[in-house]
């Protein structure tokens, strides 16, 4: 490498004249080794398994050097010798290394850039006060959505005015076209797609995730000064139009935003261990971690608006807004003229939310306009004082951890068991509720084995997806609970005696909510293929039925379960569980479940204690 | 990953992925009033991979015809006004006299801070003038702001 720099500095006597002589020889390999440059390149420090040491950078438009992606040095160089020549038009390509190299080699331009008319265009776009990281949390009756996004805001002040007009930066897969297809959602997964950066106004993130699709979104303020957003900015700009292969388990939206974050602030610790499965509630735990948080500010989605109003009316009032949003002229009425004027605002007002969540989206629908105007108008002729924004629940990150792993005892029809297992992800419709959606389960990938005297151990049960989604009706929403179940389980299959098998089963459903009980109903179709019985593939249909309770000290739930199978068979299971919360990461589960085959039954009860962790 | 599949398959069922695509090219008028927001144009993709379809936007689009408005970072009243979800969240702001949609309105209208809680009064007292059918666009909306305005003595130097 030095030998080749030395020859390379001959060969570029004439061009490099002025930089050799401010300073000769810099030294590439130690500059190259320095956090700033290794987070301007992108080189990956093990934080993810593919290509340790080179960079994440999968574009040949980012490199200079023809191996740059593999040797930073040889980057270093290349970019040296671009830049240093007064008007090089790699310099408004390159910004940020501009910076870099300057700063290190004491290269003093009055205007290093003043050819650089886009970008200089561009940066007035750009008013640097602060950088948030902004996480959609997950949404209503969609608990896949936990897995969700996160995207950095940039405001134009330390206190803006209107994050409205803030410049959202986001990275994100790019589609081509309107293809939405299975095809296109595997090739995101498996990083067939590039990613980019893009910057668009906050504005339509607001609308999108809080207004159409109903996502609280929690704001978290980086203590990164405007020095280090200018790196952070900077860069930004070096990677318009750079595509990264985006892969939805580590090199996702989330991760690339770390990478981002550490242009400013190279010293961070934000990259340091193996992030497999990156979740966005684990980043905003890496910056906490890192110490880049200043303050938190809640954003409730359009339906939580609607909720928190809601709860301010009693019974009565709530029913006259339900009448009013499907008759407006109720607004005339005796009933409705008898409440002063500010219970009018506020009944009126929870109408219009109600008549909006309903049908904010798709199509204009003349009659809904008529009807939403008019509620507006009584909204506005009958004022009120302002009212207290909705109340934040607990923040994402202050839930468990994304894995579990739990030991336990049992015993089951007269025969003792030790069980044990681990789930990847996430949280189940028991586990402990702070941080997270009331209703809302997914779980992927659990293991559970089990250890008894007379068969030694045996696979209890693997889910490979498990995903549950109570949504409570009210007088204002009336969603469709739905559920989604697959995996292998030990099955009974005569007197006393099991066998593994495979299923797959779902439905959708109905469920209400009651103070923090959830009580809920589901139709259920299941096709199960047990092992050694006939028929190979067995379908069934039937219902299921439960409470689950969800306070935060303690959750509970009963639920029954029968199944009609075409192979003249039914199944009818039963269960209780009760789940205690320890400590944030730790708590006790006891379960209960009695299940009938046939004339036979199996039962058997267990008690467990689970750890989180990420 | 799977779960994701097949959680994404009854995501999307449960949505109306619309394809309506109010303020497109050459529409004049902006936005009507309560003309419903679209949203993202692939729920799926955007659930799993954080995605937009279409290029990826840096905001160096040239600004607006008072229409179409993705993609641009700057935004005048007018523009905003005519962005798709942003009327009807001024109209409920306007009527219930305060909100962050009319605090960026003000914003985006160069008002200063000192004359935003007038200016709310204002809109809120002219509810009616201003939204005066339901079927209002955004440009005769930003006209009836206008003309409120230049009757007020404090905002009309805004607008003259």
């Amino acid at each position: 490498m030095r030998r080749a720099v030395r020859v390379a500095l001959g060969l570029c006597a004439l061009v490099c004249a002025a930089v050799a002589q401010a300073a000769p020889a810099p030294d590439f390999a130690a500059l190259a080794a320095t956090p700033r440059w290794q987070a301007l390149m992108h080189v990956n420090p093990g934080a993810t398994l593919r290509g340790v040491g080179t960079s994440y950078v999968d574009d040949d438009d980012f490199f200079l050097a023809a191996d740059g992606k593999a040797d930073p040095a040889a980057e270093l160089w290349a970019t040296w010798q671009a830049l240093a020549p007064a008007g090089s038009p790699a310099r408004c390509r390159f910004p940020a290394r501009y910076r870099f190299l300057a700063e290190k080699l004491g290269w003093q331009e009055p205007e290093p850039l003043a050819h650089c008319e886009d970008y200089h265009a561009w940066r007035a776009q750009m008013p640097i006060g602060r950088l948030v990281l902004v996480f959609p949390a997950a949404y209503l009756n969609s608990p896949s959505s936990m897995f969700g996004h996160t995207l950095l805001r940039l405001d134009a002040s330390a206190e803006p005015d209107a994050v409205w007009l803030s410049r959202a930066i986001n990275f994100g897969a790019q589609a081509g076209g309107a293809d939405n297809s299975l095809f296109y959602i595997w090739q995101g997964l498996a990083g067939g797609y590039p990613g980019q950066f893009s910057v668009t106004s906050y504005v339509e993130k607001i609308r999108d995730y809080a207004f159409v699709e109903n996502r609280d979104m929690w704001e978290y303020t980086l203590n990164l000064d405007a020095d280090e957003i200018d790196w952070v900015v900077r860069h930004l700009w070096e990677l318009r139009g750079i595509n990264f292969d985006y892969y939805f388990f580590d090199e996702n939206c989330s991760f690339r935003l770390l990478e981002l974050i550490k242009v400013g602030r190279p010293t961070a610790p934000l990259m340091t261990e193996l992030r497999f499965a990156e979740l966005p509630v684990n980043t905003v735990r890496a910056l906490y971690g890192a110490d880049l948080v200043a303050q938190r500010r809640y954003r409730p989605s359009k339906a939580r608006e609607l909720e928190a109003l809601a709860a301010r009316l009693d019974s009565d009032e709530r029913a006259l807004a339900a009448a009013l949003r499907e008759d407006t002229s109720l607004a005339a009425a005796p009933r409705f003229k008898a409440y002063p004027p500010p219970r009018r605002h506020l009944i009126a007002q929870v109408a219009y939310q109600a008549l909006r969540l309903r049908n904010r989206e798709g199509a204009r629908d003349p009659d809904v306009a008529r009807k939403s105007l008019a509620l507006l108008r009584v909204v506005q002729r009958n004022p009120a004082p302002p009212d207290a924004p909705a109340a934040p629940s607990a923040p994402p990150e202050s839930g468990h951890g994304t894995q579990m792993a739990n030991i336990g005892v049992g015993r089951q029809d007269g025969r003792d068991f030790l069980s044990f297992g681990y789930r990847l992800t996430y949280h189940d419709l028991f586990d402990p509720m702070t941080g997270f959606l009331p209703g809302a389960a997914i779980e992927g990938l659990d293991v559970q084995l089990r250890i008894d005297e007379a068969d030694g151990l045996a696979l209890e049960r693997l889910d490979l997806v498990n995903i549950r989604s109570l949504a409570p009706r009210s007088d204002f929403v009336k969603p469709i609970s739905w559920f989604v179940h697959a995996g292998l389980e030990q099955a009974p299959v005569a007197h006393e005696r099991r066998a593994l098998g495979g299923f797959v089963q779902g439905g959708p459903g109905a469920s209400w909510r009651v103070g923090d009980l959830f009580p809920y109903v589901f139709a259920v179709a299941r096709l199960e293929s047990v092992s050694g019985e006939e028929p190979g593939a067995a379908l069934g249909a039937g219902a299921e039925a439960g409470v689950a309770f969800q306070a935060e000290s303690v959750q509970w739930g009963l639920h029954a379960r029968w199944l009609e199978y075409t192979a003249h068979f039914s199944r009818l299971r039963t269960g209780i569980t009760a789940n205690l919360p320890l400590s944030s990461e730790n708590a006790l589960r006891g379960e209960c479940s009695h299940e009938t085959w046939q004339r036979d039954a199996v039962t058997g009860c267990s008690v467990s204690f689970r750890h989180f962790f990420d | 990953m799977k779960k994701i599949i097949i959680g994404a398959v009854l995501l999307g069922s449960s949505m109306s992925a619309s394809a309506v695509a109010p303020g497109g090219p050459g529409c004049g008028w902006g936005n009507l009033l309560f003309e419903g927001s679209s949203g993202l144009p692939a729920h799926l993709l955007a659930t799993i991979v954080n995605g937009t379809s279409g290029n990826a936007t840096f905001g160096m689009t040239s600004g607006t015809n008072g229409c179409d408005v993705s993609g641009t970072l700057t935004y005048s009243g007018d523009s905003l006004l005519a962005m798709n979800g942003v009327l009807e969240e001024v109209a409920q702001d306007m009527a219930v006299g305060h909100g962050e949609a009319l605090t960026a309105l003000t914003v985006a209208m160069q008002i200063e801070p000192a004359d935003r809680d007038h200016f709310n009064s204002l809109m809120h007292e002219n509810f009616t003038q201003i939204f005066p059918r339901d079927d209002i666009s955004s440009g005769e909306v930003m006209d009836n702001i206008t003309t409120v305005m230049k009757r007020d003595d404090r905002l009309s130097h805004y607008v003259s």
